[in-house]
């Protein structure tokens, strides 16, 4: 029997056998919700130095430019909108819609990169705050440039998916669980940083400062 | 928890609802931010903040991430690594005085 004619026998192949869900499906879940403690231990770090004062340089926390920041968070909220709108329009089949989505995503988590770029070096050129000022400037770093690197792996997939779809004319049956699991990933993405402009930005910045 | 093919999907024009509602909470919270640099509210403005991410959060895992139209077994991994992750790093904050700091 070939691989195809068993596929097609057996569509259930990769459900989990006791849960239902697909297994790739069910560790991409499991992969996110262990990303949590990641991203808590470096929030968590930040917040251990935010509230200290130190020697040398300043802390992120005195020179946020909240109003860029707040521009920054609303990209990426509405990247998860033409997310899902990538999600929705290949569950209707439509392959063109898909594509427009999946580049609009791609585009927009691509302006928040260029916003982060642009904010560290404001941050090291105008500020002198570079990694190695003081252990705050140091885990905001760390922090912020953890999730930028994941959003940056996020765009990479998205595009792969745009080319993907491009070059064989659309995306098939079992390339929509792909799709489906770049979107869960860039979701996951959005919500750690709206932790991270809360707790991060809003909570910990100095009044006046911004 | 329902399964994924039980219930309808939100529709592309209620999705845009969704991004608008997640634009205003943002607003609410940059507006916030600035009424606490003018009057300062203290613990209000923090539960406050604190409050409109956690709802922001809540939005897009359960309509964007589909959560909501998950199996049981998804919803429980992803609540469960979350409230871990919380309640672990709570401790640490609450042990290291950082809660208890001029905030």
């Amino acid at each position: 029997m070939t691989a195809a004619a068993h596929e097609a026998q057996s569509p259930h192949q990769d459900l989990h056998e006791s849960t239902g869900v697909e297994n790739r499906k069910l560790a991409m879940w499991a992969f996110l919700s262990s990303e949590f403690l990641f991203f808590g231990a470096l929030i968590t770090n930040y917040l251990l130095y935010s509230g200290r004062d130190f020697a040398t340089g300043p802390k992120p926390s005195e020179i946020y430019d909240i109003p860029f920041t707040s521009v920054s968070s609303f990209v990426l909220l509405m990247s998860s909108l033409t997310m899902v709108l990538a999600h929705n329009a290949l569950s209707r089949g439509d392959q063109g819609a898909t594509r427009t989505w999946l580049l609009a995503t791609a585009m927009l988590g691509s302006v928040f990169l260029a916003g982060q770029v642009f904010e560290f070096t404001e941050f090291i050129t105008l500020e002198n705050m570079t990694l190695a000022t003081n252990p705050s400037a140091s885990a905001f770093y760390v922090l912020t440039g953890f999730h930028g690197t994941h959003v940056a792996i996020g765009v990479i997939m998205l595009l792969s998916l745009f080319g993907l779809s491009k070059r064989m004319g659309g995306l098939t049956n079992r390339q929509f669980l792909n799709l489906e699991l770049v979107g869960l990933y860039w979701h996951f993405v959005d919500i750690i940083w709206i932790v991270i402009f809360t707790v991060v930005y809003l909570l910990t910045a100095v009044p006046g400062a911004s | 928890m329902a399964d994924e093919h039980d219930v309808a999907h939100p529709t592309p024009a209620q999705y845009v609802k969704i991004a608008i509602g997640l634009a205003v909470l943002t607003a609410i919270e940059v507006g916030l931010f600035y009424l606490n640099d003018a009057v300062q509210l203290g613990w209000i403005n923090t539960a406050a903040l604190l409050t409109l991410a956690f709802l922001k959060f809540a939005i897009v895992v359960g309509w964007y991430m589909h959560i909501r139209y998950e199996k049981a077994a998804v919803s429980r991994f992803f609540t469960f690594g979350f409230a871990l992750a919380f309640s672990l790093y709570a401790v640490v904050l609450i042990s290291f005085g950082v809660l208890a700091a001029n905030r």
